[in-house]
């Protein structure tokens, strides 16, 4: 049943890509004229490109030749291989998505990773069954992942820790027990997660203590444990997670039982954007439908044994780097459980339905100096049916007074919190559905490489609510 | 200023100073670094060390607070199988020791050698460590207590040049905290505490479900370039000091921390160790990794200042998991 419903989104899909480069939002990576139009598929003339396998027999090979500017063209096959990557600016493109495929077999641990290393764009290839993950920069600014397919990861499909300026689009995160995309430490990362799908993970989207110009626009989250989950938590730096801008995305059905799961993933199940603990977010004009719990809800992330307090609104413009050799007070370095509360986020004409427990929610766990009318979330604008607390978009209307009664209707999150899926199999990640082909990069095999400066603007005001997806 | 504040200046003029001497005394250190062992033979090595007499200061400089601050590579290695065995204090003698849990290798036991181990199969989630880890049974009211896993994180220690570190040579045996001790540890080389909080305790603290007791133990990070293992199983090591290494242990090798994570929590517990009363913490490590392997992620997430994994977002830190 699941097969038969991906080809019409897919179809969608491929539409979507040719949009998107018509419209001219890619950097890089475009179509450079008629020139190449004889060249077959695989042919590799692109001059002056190291080719893997003809010049070089492994794509580390190639890599560990290559100089800021090349392109390294890889041809089809399979290649049982672990690239890490510490030569700058420089591209590393497949033939074709679905038939350069890096196979780890189930032994080795990443893809292809990018250490500490700038500029790097990863094109057109497929990343399988890798302990960790398919594509993976760390510390790495100016990055970027575009017509990648990561299927069968044991962390994170395409994973982005740490790093600035980058640019995911036009590809695909599925059957990975923590997220399809993940971007997370930064602020402000200045990134853009673009015309991607990511189905069949624990969570679609996933983001711990990043945002500040992060854009999570035209992307479809279907069928994961849970869609687009960013939080925050003092288990690592750069908290709390904050001013992601999530926008026009199509967010359905994210109630998977059958996906990998890591327990976060088992928390947030069956919630379409749950804002956890993140703040000062923007989410609009989102088509999110079909959820057991929520459809859009902003709510608290408690975290255990935490390593600090959360940081008052005042330290939220401060660079994650102006933090980094921040000492923690001896006083606040060990204060148990604490909660991270989803302040300042704004939810706006969002399209929303068939939500088990409501379509749009604000909660937390009421403190002395915290309930959820002072969090300040608001509502304007949204196609919903129901509210926790009732009437939201009355109680608290973007740009208006917060008012009424928020007893009314509120809602209740310890069942959310005590009533989970069980945990599945570790090793489930290994067999969720393939993901069939993805549409390939135009023109890979003779445009050149383009230096990647940074992400493409988003003109977020153009975006309108997708339509449906047929068959969805 | 804040005391935190201040120390942390102070901190940072100690640093100041000490990576300049750092630099010279690592000058070795930093040429065996850019030739990477090959294979799996280990550099030449000269029976034990023999025990110095007056040990350097016995505890480490550690991180503390959130991950994510240094370059870092983590292993996750569930826990494997238990015995009365050590490799390091008693090989070749089954039955001497009190008991240990092992993580890592499936083959650690009294006889089996460094190649025996690389030859095993591991728990370890990165299949190149196929080192052995292990720490005393833990009894509690003397029922055993299984334990779950164990995650190793590999760092630079504070001050210390990344680039300066330098791979472990197979067959080093590292042993932090003493089985000895009746009362508790001067220092941090072992310590407890609940989930992934880097706060601890000499006595096991009173966990929740959700952050379960763990044992955190954290290793020698200089090394004296020539013995795999010394007479009194330390005197090889030592740690480094506001981020330099002794003169007389001049190499720096990884920080390894290794925390040990035990289905603990709650009140009513009567803790002990195999090696004696709770005070007597101590674990073990004996390098077995795939040589190639260790060196990669040294080099790629240790020198370049990566962080290649974390243990904060995985099962270990078992976030809001409604169990407690």
């Amino acid at each position: 049943m699941t097969s038969k419903l991906h080809a019409a989104p897919r179809a969608l899909l491929v539409l979507a890509a040719v949009t998107f480069l018509l419209a001219g939002c890619g950097d890089g990576g475009s179509a450079t004229g008629s020139d190449g139009a004889t060249a077959k598929a695989g042919a590799g003339t692109v001059e002056g490109a190291l080719r893997v396998p003809q010049d070089y027999k492994t794509i580390q090979k190639a890599v560990d030749a290559a100089k800021a500017g090349d392109l390294i063209l890889v041809d089809e096959g399979t290649y049982n291989e672990a690239v890490d990557v510490t030569t700058a600016d420089i591209t590393i493109r497949g033939v074709n998505r679905n038939k350069v495929i890096l196979d780890g077999q189930y032994k080795l641990e990443n893809g292809i990773r990018v250490l500490d290393t700038d500029g790097v764009q990863v094109e057109n290839m497929t990343a399988t069954k890798y302990l960790s993950n398919g594509f993976f920069w760390t510390g790495s600014d100016r990055y970027r992942g575009s017509y990648l397919t990561a299927t069968h990861n044991g962390d994170y499909g395409i994973y982005a820790f740490d790093a600035y300026h980058g640019q995911l689009d036009h590809s695909l995160g599925s059957g990975s027990p923590d997220a399809g995309f993940y971007i997370g430490e930064c602020y402000k990362c200045d990134a853009v997660i673009d015309t991607v799908i990511s189905e069949h993970n624990g969570l679609g989207y996933s983001g711990t203590n990043s945002g500040g110009d992060l854009f999570i626009v035209n992307s479809i989250f279907r069928k994961n444990r849970a869609g687009v989950v960013p939080n925050s938590g003092s288990y690592e730096l750069c908290y709390p997670g904050r001013r992601n801008t999530i926008v026009g995305n199509t967010v359905y059905d994210n109630n998977n039982n059958e996906a990998p799961a890591i327990d976060v993933a088992l928390l947030a199940q069956g919630n379409g954007i749950l804002i956890a603990g993140s703040v000062d977010n923007i989410v609009e004009r989102n088509l999110v439908f079909d959820h057991d719990r929520t459809g859009i809800a902003a709510v608290p992330f408690p975290e255990d044994d935490a390593n600090d307090v959360a940081p008052p609104k005042s330290e939220w413009d401060r660079t994650c780097a102006s933090t980094r050799d921040d000492e923690i007070p001896a006083e606040d370095a060990s204060p148990g459980t604490i909660l991270w509360h989803p302040y300042n986020n704004s939810i706006q004409d969002n399209v929303v339905s068939g939500s088990g427990l409501a379509d749009l929610v604000s909660a937390t766990l009421p403190s002395e100096t915290v309930t959820v009318e002072s969090l300040g979330n608001c509502f304007s604008g949204n196609t919903f049916t129901s509210t926790a607390p009732t009437d939201l978009e009355t109680l608290s209307p973007c740009g208006g007074p917060t008012t009424g009664d928020w007893s009314k209707g509120a809602f209740d999150l310890i069942p959310l919190i005590a009533d989970q899926a069980p945990a599945p199999p570790e090793d489930t990640y290994r067999n969720t559905p393939e993901p069939g082909d993805q549409p390939t990069m135009p023109n890979a095999d003779t445009a050149p490489a383009k230096k990647f400066t940074r992400p493409a603007k988003v003109d977020v005001a153009a975006i309108k609510v997708p339509t449906k997806p047929k068959g969805a | 200023m804040t005391p935190a504040r201040a120390e942390r200046l102070k901190l940072r003029v100690w640093v100041a100073v000490g990576a300049l001497a750092v630099v010279l005394a690592g000058l070795v250190a930093i040429q065996a670094t850019n030739e990477p062992s090959k294979g799996a033979s280990p550099p030449t090595t000269v029976g034990l060390a023999p025990v110095d007499p007056t040990p350097p200061t016995a505890t480490p400089t550690r991180y503390t607070g959130p991950q994510g601050r240094v370059g870092q590579f983590v292993v996750r290695c569930p826990y494997t199988h238990s015995g009365s065995h050590d490799p390091i204090v008693h090989f070749g003698r089954a039955g001497r020791s009190h008991r240990h849990d092992f993580y890592g290798s499936a083959a650690t036991n009294s006889t089996a050698t460094i190649a025996d181990l690389q030859a095993a199969p591991t728990t370890c989630d990165k299949s190149v460590d196929t080192a052995a880890y292990w720490q005393p049974t833990v009894y509690d009211h003397d029922r055993v207590v299984v334990p779950i896993e164990a995650h190793a994180y590999y760092r630079a220690a504070p001050g210390i040049p990344k680039e300066s570190v330098r791979t472990m040579p197979a067959g080093l045996a590292l042993i932090a905290g003493d089985q000895t001790a009746t009362t508790p540890q001067p220092g941090e080389a072992t310590g407890w505490t609940c989930g992934s909080n880097t706060v601890l305790s000499d006595k096991p603290p009173t966990c929740t479900a959700d952050a379960p007791l763990h044992l955190v133990l954290t290793f020698q990070d200089c090394w004296d370039g020539v013995h795999l293992d010394s007479e009194d199983h330390t005197s090889h090591a030592a740690y480094s000091t506001d981020g330099r290494c002794p003169p007389s242990r001049p190499v720096s090798i990884p920080q390894l921390t290794v925390s040990v994570d035990f289905p603990i929590w709650g009140s009513g517990h009567d803790l002990r160790l195999a090696s004696g009363n709770i005070y007597s913490a101590h674990g073990d490590f004996w390098n077995a990794w795939d040589p190639a392997g260790l060196d990669r992620e040294i080099r790629s997430c240790i020198h370049r200042g990566a962080v290649c994994d974390l243990a904060s977002n995985r099962a270990e830190e078992a976030l809001f998991s409604g169990g407690g």
